[in-house]
This record gives C-alpha cells, sequence and structure tokens, in this order.
C-alpha cells in the first residue's frame, strides 16, 4: 500500500469546486482544508512509484491547482514495487 | 483491525502528518490518533537524494526498513514540502532489481571481457581489479587509470576519491559528471570572484521584486524553489517573473514576461542590457568604482571537440575542423567588430581562460554594437513572432533591470552552463548585477543554481575534479600542492602538477587507448554524455577494464566489466552541499541488501592493496612540463616518505586513511544515538571513518573563506543544515558583505576576497598590451564577452535545432527503478516535442513515431505537439533520461573551452517519418 499526503493550494474562492474536482481522481480523498488560505492535504493511494507520481502530476494539472507537492510519503514495507 | 478500517485509519494519519507538516490546523484528537499509527517507527532527519536544492526530509524507519517520508517542516529550504521526485527517497532503495553482489564478466571461471556477468565473491572482484589496475599503471602510469564521480558523491566518498587518486595513486584523472552540468558555473565564480559558489541565498526569494530566469525551467528542473517563488508571485502583487528560455515550458505558466530566444541569443541580449545600462545611466558608479575592474579575453578559443579528425566519423568531419578554424557568420562578426566571412584560426584553445583587465571605454567599444537592432536580430528565437513584439519584450527586460527600486535576482541553471560559451554567459550574468551593485544583498544578486545535490558541497568544494584540490586550490599551483601536502602528510612533490583528463576527455582516453583502468561511482556517464556511439564502442572494443560501483543496473553497468553493488543514501552516513552552501548530514537509517557496501568502503579496501612502494616511486607523465619536476616524470618520493617515518611496506588505507589522528576519532560515538555504520562495520575497525573523514577535509577551508562547522553540530536536533563559511558556530547569508561575511572588514562595505586570478595583465579588446599581472585584490571582474555563433546550426541537412534536458516526472525512473533495457532496443518510448507545423512538413502527427538523425547517431522516438513543452518552429527538445533510447548518441561533443562543460543544449538534427 502507498500513501501519499499531497498539498494542494487552489484560489480560496474556488476551494469547493476544487475539493469536489480533486475527489473524482482515482484514489485521491480530500482531508484537511483551510478556507482562508485555499490550503487542502490530499491523500493519495496508488500501486507504486509509477503511479504515485502520475497521480501528481495529475492533481497538478487540474483546474485552480497552483500547487501541487508531495508531503508525507508512506509505503507498505513489503511486497510490491516496480 | 480488519485491512479495510486499518487503511481507513492510515489514510487519516497520513492526512494529519501532512497537515501538521505544513502548519494546517489539525485537532489534537487527529493528530494523537497520527501518533498511534506510527507507533514503533523512528524518525530521524535526512536530505532529500536527487536535485541542488537541499531540502530537508524526515525519515521513518520500522523493523530495520524505511516505511515513510515527509517533507521537514523545520527545514528553512522547503518548509515540509517535497516535490515528485520526493517518492524516491524511500523507494529507493527498495526497488526489485537492486544489485546485491559483484557481477563479472567471465568465461571459464576467468574474467573474459566477451564473457557475460557471472556474480562473484569481494574478493575475487577485488583481486581482478586489482590486478587490471595494476597492468594499466604499469603500462601508462598515473594518466592511464582514472575514476568519473559524481556530484551525488556524498562529502566523504568525494574526498576519499579525491585523496586515493592525487595522493596515491598521484593520478589527476577523477573527474565527476558535475563537470556535464556546473563547470561553466564554477569557472565564472572564480574569474569573476576569485572564489567558487553563490554569494546569495534562497531567502532572497521572498525579498526579490523581479524574478529572471535565465535557462531554468524550475517549475520542472527546481519545483521547491519554484513553489517559494509562486508563492511570492502570488503574495506580492509587484512581483514579476520573467522566463527567458528556447521555447515555452512550464515556467512560462507563471510568467509575466515570456522571452522565447534563440540558441547563444543569451550572449546577445545580456550585452544589449549591459549597454542600456550604461546608456540609461542605471549603473551603481560607487559600487563600480569602489569594488570592481573591468575584463576581457580572446575569442579563438576553438569549442572543445578533438583537434584530430582521426576519431570522428566522416559526417562528424565538417563540423570537428572548425575547432581549429572558423568562418565568422554576420552575426558573429558584428558582435565581434570583425568581418563575415573571416577564417579566425582558433589559436587560443590552450589559454582559453586567460582575461587581462580593460578599460571602461574598452568595456563600451565591446558593448557598442549591441543594439537593441542587433541583439533581436540575433536573439529573436520564435521565427512566427513578429520582430517588433520581440524588441518590445528586450525593452521591458532592460526595464525591470534598469529600474533601481526594484530588487531583482537573476537564476540560472543548464541554458547557461551546459553552453558552448558558458563561462562567458555566466560571467555577464555577473557584469548586469555588478554594474547595478545589485549582487549579494538581501533580495538582489546573479544566482547559480545547481542540479546535484552535492554538486556544490562534493565536486566543488571536495574538489573532485580534474584540476582541482580540496577548498578551491588546484593542482597546477605549487602553493597550492605544498599546502595540500602539508595537510594530507605527503612528501613535497608527490602531487602531480598536471591537470587530468576532464570527463570528455576521460572518454575521449578511453578511445583512443590513453586510459585503461576506469572506475565509475555514483553515476552513469555512458548514459549521460554526449555524441555516445563512441564511449560505448570504445568501452566495449578497446583493450581496457571499466569497474561501475552503482546501485541499479545502470547503462554504464551494462558496458562495464566489472559491476559493484553500492549502498544507497540512507543506508550509509553521509553529507551533502546545497546550491546555497548549506551543508547538511545525515545518519546511517537502515542496512543495504546482500552484499551491497559502501563506496567509501570500498575505495578503503582496494587502497590495502597497495603499497607505497607501488605509487610513490618515479612514475612517468607523458606531457609533463613544469620548471619544478623532471621532464615527463613524477620523481621518486619514497626516501623523503622514509625520512617522514612512512616504510614503503604500508598501504595507502594505513598512509592516507587510517592514520593515527583518524583512529583517534572512535566509533561507537554519542552522536549515532545507536545508528549504525555500515562503513565501520564492513571495514572491522573502530574508528568512525566518516567523521574523520570530514574532520580532516574540513581542516583545509577553516580560516580560509571556506569553514564549515564541526561534524558534531549538523546533527544537532534544531540545526538543519548550515551555510558556510561557518564561523564560532554561526553560518553566512551573504558573502563578501560587510556585517554579513566574517571575512568582510568594518568599513569595506564589499570585499571579493577570493584569491583566483586576483592578478592579471592589462591589455585592450584585442589583446594584452602589458603582461605584467597587476594584482587586483578584494574587486570583482565586469567581463566583457562578445556573442559568439554555436558551432554547429541548422542547415539543409540537419535543418532543425535539437535541445536536451530533463523532464520532472522522469527524473530518474530509469537508472533508479528499471531494468536496463537492451543496449540497442529501439523502443520508442520517449518523446520528442515540435511545432506542429514543423511535424506537419515531415508527414508527422503527434504521437507518430518518428527517426531523428544528426551527423553522429539516429534514433526514434515519438513526436508530441502539443506537451508542456512548446516548440518554436525549427527546434525540438528530447529528454535524455530515457535509458531506452539514448538521446545522447545524437548530441555533439563540444564542450565550453574554458569549464570543459558539455553543451547538451544545441545541436544540428534532421527528423523524418519512421
Ligand atoms: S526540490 Fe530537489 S531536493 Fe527538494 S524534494 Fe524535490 S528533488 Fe528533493
Amino acid at each position: 500500500m502507498n500513501l501519499s499526503g499531497i498539498l494542494v493550494v487552489v484560489p480560496p474562492a474556488r476551494l469547493d469546486a476544487a475539493i469536489t474536482d480533486l475527489s473524482t481522481l482515482p484514489g485521491v480523498e480530500v482531508h484537511h482544508v483551510d478556507p482562508a488560505t485555499g490550503r487542502l492535504i490530499v491523500v493519495q493511494e496508488a500501486d507504486g512509484v509509477e503511479a504515485e507520481m502520475a497521480g501528481l502530476v495529475a492533481i497538478k494539472a487540474r483546474p485552480h491547482v497552483r500547487l501541487a507537492e508531495m508531503v508525507y510519503h508512506y509505503f507498505a514495507p513489503e511486497g510490491e514495487e516496480s | 483491525m480488519t485491512s479495510l478500517t486499518r487503511r481507513a485509519f492510515l489514510k487519516s494519519s497520513v492526512a494529519a502528518s501532512a497537515a501538521a507538516t505544513v502548519g494546517l490546523p489539525v485537532s489534537k484528537a487527529v493528530l494523537a490518533q497520527a501518533k498511534t499509527a506510527e507507533a514503533g517507527w523512528a524518525w530521524d532527519k535526512a536530505v532529500c537524494r536527487f536535485c541542488g536544492t537541499g531540502c530537508g526530509i524526515q525519515v521513518a524507519t520500522a523493523g530495520g526498513k524505511i516505511v515513510a517520508t515527509k517533507g521537514d517542516p523545520a527545514a528553512p529550504v522547503n518548509r515540509g514540502l517535497n516535490c515528485i521526485k520526493g517518492y524516491f527517497n524511500g523507494k529507493i532503495l527498495y526497488g526489485a532489481d537492486r544489485l546485491t553482489q559483484p557481477l563479472m564478466r567471465m568465461k571459464d571461471g576467468k574474467f573474459d571481457k566477451k564473457g557475460p556477468f557471472v556474480p562473484v565473491s569481494w574478493q575475487a572482484a577485488f583481486d581482478e581489479m586489482e590486478r587490471q589496475f595494476r597492468k594499466a599503471y604499469a603500462e601508462k602510469g598515473p594518466a592511464g587509470v582514472a575514476i568519473i564521480g559524481s556530484g551525488q558523491y556524498t562529502i566523504q566518498e568525494g574526498y576519499v576519491a579525491a585523496k586515493l587518486m592525487k595522493a596515491g595513486f598521484r593520478s589527476n584523472n577523477i573527474d565527476p559528471n558535475a563537470r556535464h552540468c556546473m563547470a561553466s558555473a564554477v569557472a565564472a565564480f572564480l574569474q569573476v570572484f576569485g572564489i567558487d559558489e553563490p554569494a546569495n541565498v534562497y531567502d532572497d526569494i521572498e525579498l526579490a521584486d523581479s524574478v529572471v530566469l535565465w535557462g531554468a525551467n524550475m517549475a520542472e528542473a527546481h519545483p521547491i524553489l519554484w513553489s517559494r517563488i509562486t508563492d511570492r508571485r502570488l503574495a506580492a502583487k509587484s512581483t514579476k517573473v520573467v522566463n527567458i528560455t528556447t521555447y515555452r515550458n512550464m515556467s512560462s505558466d507563471l510568467a509575466d514576461l515570456e522571452i522565447v530566444i534563440a540558441p547563444s541569443g543569451d550572449l546577445a541580449v545580456q550585452n544589449y542590457l549591459a549597454r542600456e545600462l550604461l546608456a540609461r545611466n542605471a549603473v551603481n558608479w560607487d559600487f563600480v568604482k569602489k569594488h570592481c575592474i573591468f575584463a576581457t579575453g580572446p575569442t579563438d578559443i576553438g569549442y572543445g571537440m578533438r583537434p584530430t579528425s582521426k576519431f570522428a566519423y566522416d559526417a562528424e568531419k565538417d563540423i570537428q575542423a572548425k575547432e581549429l578554424e572558423n568562418t565568422l557568420d554576420e552575426a558573429e562578426a558584428i558582435g565581434q567588430r570583425r568581418k563575415a566571412g573571416e577564417k579566425v584560426a582558433q589559436k587560443s584553445r590552450a589559454s582559453a581562460g586567460a582575461h587581462w583587465q580593460i578599460t571602461l571605454e574598452e568595456f563600451k567599444r565591446g558593448l557598442e554594437p549591441y543594439t537593441l537592432d542587433y541583439a533581436a536580430k540575433v536573439a529573436k528565437g520564435d521565427p512566427d513572432e513578429p520582430m517588433e513584439a520581440f524588441k518590445a519584450k528586450l525593452v521591458a527586460l532592460a526595464d525591470l533591470y534598469a529600474d533601481m527600486k526594484r530588487n531583482t535576482m537573476s537564476f540560472w541553471t543548464m541554458g547557461f552552463n551546459q553552453h558552448q560559451r558558458g563561462v562567458w554567459v555566466n560571467e555577464q550574468n555577473y557584469m548586469i548585477h555588478l554594474l547595478l551593485g545589485k549582487h549579494g544583498t538581501p533580495g538582489n544578486g546573479a544566482f547559480s543554481l545547481t542540479g546535484q545535490p552535492s554538486a556544490c558541497g562534493t565536486a566543488r568544494e571536495v574538489g573532485t575534479f580534474a584540476h582541482r584540490l580540496p577548498a578551491d586550490m588546484v593542482v597546477n599551483n605549487p602553493k597550492h600542492r605544498e599546502i595540500t601536502e602539508k595537510g594530507w602528510k605527503l612528501p613535497p612533490k608527490t602531487l602531480n602538477p598536471k591537470p587530468g583528463s576532464d570527463i570528455m576527455g576521460i572518454l575521449r582516453d578511453l578511445e583512443d587507448g590513453g586510459v585503461k583502468f576506469l572506475w565509475v561511482q555514483v553515476t552513469n556517464p555512458f548514459q549521460s554524455s554526449p555524441n555516445a556511439n563512441h564511449w560505448l564502442k570504445a568501452a566495449r572494443e578497446m583493450d581496457n577494464f571499466i569497474v561501475v560501483a552503482d546501485c541499479y543496473p545502470t547503462l554504464s553497468g551494462k558496458v562495464a566489466d566489472l559491476v559493484l553493488p553500492a549502498a544507497m543514501i540512507y543506508e550509509k552516513w553521509g553529507a551533502y552541499g546545497n546550491a546555497e552552501r548549506r551543508t547538511q548530514m545525515w545518519r546511517q537509517q537502515v542496512e543495504a541488501p546482500g552484499e551491497a557496501k559502501t563506496d567509501v568502503w570500498m575505495m578503503l579496501e582496494f587502497a590495502k592493496r597497495f603499497r607505497l612502494a607501488d605509487v610513490w616511486g618515479e612514475k612517468p607523465l607523458p606531457g609533463l612540463k613544469d620548471p619544478a619536476f623532471p621532464e615527463g616524470r613524477l620523481p621518486d618520493v619514497l626516501a623523503a616518505a622514509k625520512a617522514m617515518g612512512y616504510s614503503p611496506e604500508q598501504n595507502l588505507y594505513e598512509v592516507l586513511f587510517a592514520t593515527p589522528e583518524n583512529r583517534k576519532v572512535a566509533w561507537p560515538d554519542p552522536v549515532a544515538k545507536g545508528h549504525g555504520n555500515a562503513t565501520v562495520k564492513a571495514l572491522g575497525e573502530s574508528w568512525f571513518v566518516e567523521k574523520a573523514l570530514f574532520e580532516e577535509y574540513a581542516q583545509f577551508g577553516r580560516g580560509h573563506h571556506h569553514d564549515l562547522a564541526p561534524f558534531d553540530l549538523y546533527f544537532r536536533d534544531d540545526v538543519r543544515g548550515l551555510r558556510w563559511p561557518v564561523v564560532d558556530g554561526k553560518e553566512t547569508k551573504y558573502r563578501f558583505v560587510e556585517g554579513q561575511d566574517p571575512y568582510v572588514k568594518a568599513g569595506e562595505g564589499f570585499n571579493f576576497y577570493g584569491g583566483a586570478f586576483k592578478a592579471i595583465p592589462t591589455g585592450t579588446l584585442d589583446g594584452v598590451t602589458d603582461p605584467k599581472p597587476v594584482p587586483l585584490p578584494g574587486k570583482a571582474k565586469i567581463f566583457f564577452r562578445p556573442y559568439a555563433a554555436p558551432v554547429e546550426q541548422p542547415d539543409k541537412d540537419y535543418d532543425l535545432w535539437l535541445c536536451t534536458g530533463r523532464i520532472l516526472e522522469h527524473w530518474h525512473t530509469g537508472s533508479m527503478t528499471r531494468r536496463v533495457p537492451e543496449l540497442n532496443r529501439a523502443a520508442p518510448s520517449a518523446v520528442l516535442y515540435m511545432h506542429p507545423k514543423d511535424a506537419e512538413k515531415r508527414g508527422l502527427k503527434r504521437n507518430d513515431t518518428a527517426w531523428i538523425e544528426s551527423r553522429r547517431g539516429k534514433i526514434r522516438m515519438v513526436v508530441d505537439t502539443k506537451g508542456r513543452n512548446q516548440m518554436p518552429r525549427g527546434s525540438v527538445f528530447a529528454a535524455f533520461f530515457d535509458e531506452s533510447l539514448l538521446v545522447n548518441k545524437l548530441v555533439l561533443d563540444a564542450v565550453d573551452p574554458i569549464s570543459r562543460e558539455t553543451d547538451f543544449k544545441k545541436c544540428a538534427v534532421r527528423v523524418t517519418k519512421a
């Protein structure tokens, strides 16, 4: 299991639209929101590094997203990985 | 807990930790839950392995494995963020194809260059290595052996490699891959300031009103710094961002002004800017008069190619011939005040770095041709942009620079450095900032960024270059050799005064049989060096022995004779230095898999196999001409060694590394807090190798402008790296500035105290008039450097420019996590960015496969006309990372003649439908 916590920054006015939009991405859940600054923490679940990176690239490419960078990366010790 | 609830639990814990790391409000209960999820994990601070930004991270281990990483909230560089490459920091250790035992080419139980790889013991690997090294060393002397090192070396690795080669084997053939990325920046620092590395710091991003990127796609190459620029741009509305580039890239998205220039157009634009500053009287004359002088150098310096066509393919010969004589085109002729069509013998190839002082009037005369019309004509990079629109952009750029009220930061990376006139174009940026008096002060400065995590800390500061010694000293300076010999306790004249081969030189030496033993460490030169077909063939077909130490199978491993499995980043103790002089260290966190060992251990074990009698006798050194040395030979220093108390039977490990002083630095050490040490364990020793060697190395810089802190200080819980010079435990933000830099005295204001090239002749734009060196203590040099045309340009046969570079998410996915595909497999996976009209003209559309061919090679790629890199007509872009497709087969191996750094950014190709 690979989980990453990602900081996403959007214009505060677009927060609701961004939450709805980000939640449609596979493996992505929006967890914490700071309405004042437009900052969100999303958690992405993905199979391996390639998928995690592709997922983050996809988040960066969403409308309104000014910044999306990884903050926290947890990965299951065994098993997977290309 | 069921796996589903466990997963939900973990997710909310990850979210809570991430939120806390970047300072988003979270409740105590949620935080407590995150703590529970992390129960039993040990967190420790470390550094990201992947770029010169130098982000701090926290690494969690449990059960002997890394289980999580996070951005370090206390790290001033990244404040809790990591970029996409951060995904690899933990994962990189656990790829399925990690190398876990030595592999040697064998046939019938013996080494055979034509044999397949067979797993062998370390003993067998070292035995063969020793045999092969001795053979090459006996036949060719110190010039016949080489190490290609890395800007990803830890400080200690670089130090051991440099000392082993230079003091032990008396060979200067050690050069890092950093030659390919930073050498031009280094040479410019030394020529302008007399000392390497930036005066500014990242903190300036938040203080800048104008941020100008010159050949630096920071959005992709330095994402965390880019996020800081983005924040600044959005927070302070008056901030302007300019992206000067040869094609539209991701950094353009944020830019207020995007200027698409032609390759080498930067040389003309910067002279136009300087001319404008003078014309508008925007020069800070007080600063310039007190702290600067004007200088220039020769222009007939060649292009760093081979001077002979002996090894060139037929198709290469026309370009290669320009190494000795070039015909000026119109733009170059105007920029150099000469006549178009003039044939210029490249007479100053051997003295490309020579320079002399000129007057302000001469400086102005040099700039005179660089009018807006001329600069725009030379530099306009998009044929579809109207000339007037382009000119307006240059004027807008000049307006920003000339505005005395705006704090101005210029940033650059490979667009400047990987340039046939890379040193010049770096120097031109200092020219602008020095004319403005805006350098090395809060929010103002010309800032050279680095690509690799320790290009600064190791390659440059330790001096793992063919011409360098620690702390900015150089091998061909007798005083520097003397200091180093004293520091290393070597007999006088042990050190070799002749600079060795740089990275392209070493590869060329393999091709012509000059180098017969090569050890590659922490890098992949057969992938990353231009004109690759030559070197791949040389590796496999010449009589030589190539050792590659790495953690994954790379292309270089594939063409080697012996592959040594290396421990990775957090499997060893280490230290890196980033682009703002910040030295950061980490403890070993976990053990390397299988038989993988640290590079330091490999070198120390190898050193044990050579006695002083083997290396410190008289050695041939063809071409050595130095008044203090016998011609063509390094003298026997064994008698002098004996007088110093050494025995010829002592080995290099004892003499150079496990010295009585170093043995006093005991392992275990409380600073380790219970962490292991793979090097010490494998050696079976009780001295703390990494600490002892760091302290030994640091002696060279302390008191000499390069002060590093004591080893233990970097591990203190509240320290997140320190920017040198660190004097009395205090780091330095701005160099050369009174009140900031401990080396600048009260009342001086500024003092550009670097000692290199600080006494130069006097002359005019056309040459030296008085050869007597005039000392220039404390001064910086404002260089006039003219426009020079790229040596290879599109013509009727090869009608497109090719630029190569990195793309964010592909960083290292090849060399770090994937198996190496067959060498000749032409899997068309890599992408060629091109303009839709250029594609259409060739019958191509998006996702078609195309042949791309230069004078040097031919590969297949997939065409993209819409990606984030939008090419102007006439130019194509390819990423060089892809192991399945060697873009470097196409690239010209011209280098900057001063810095010897390769120009990966401009050569000519043709594209046809596959
Ligand atoms: S910006 Fe560089 S140092 Fe920072 S996380 Fe990304 S790769 Fe690592």
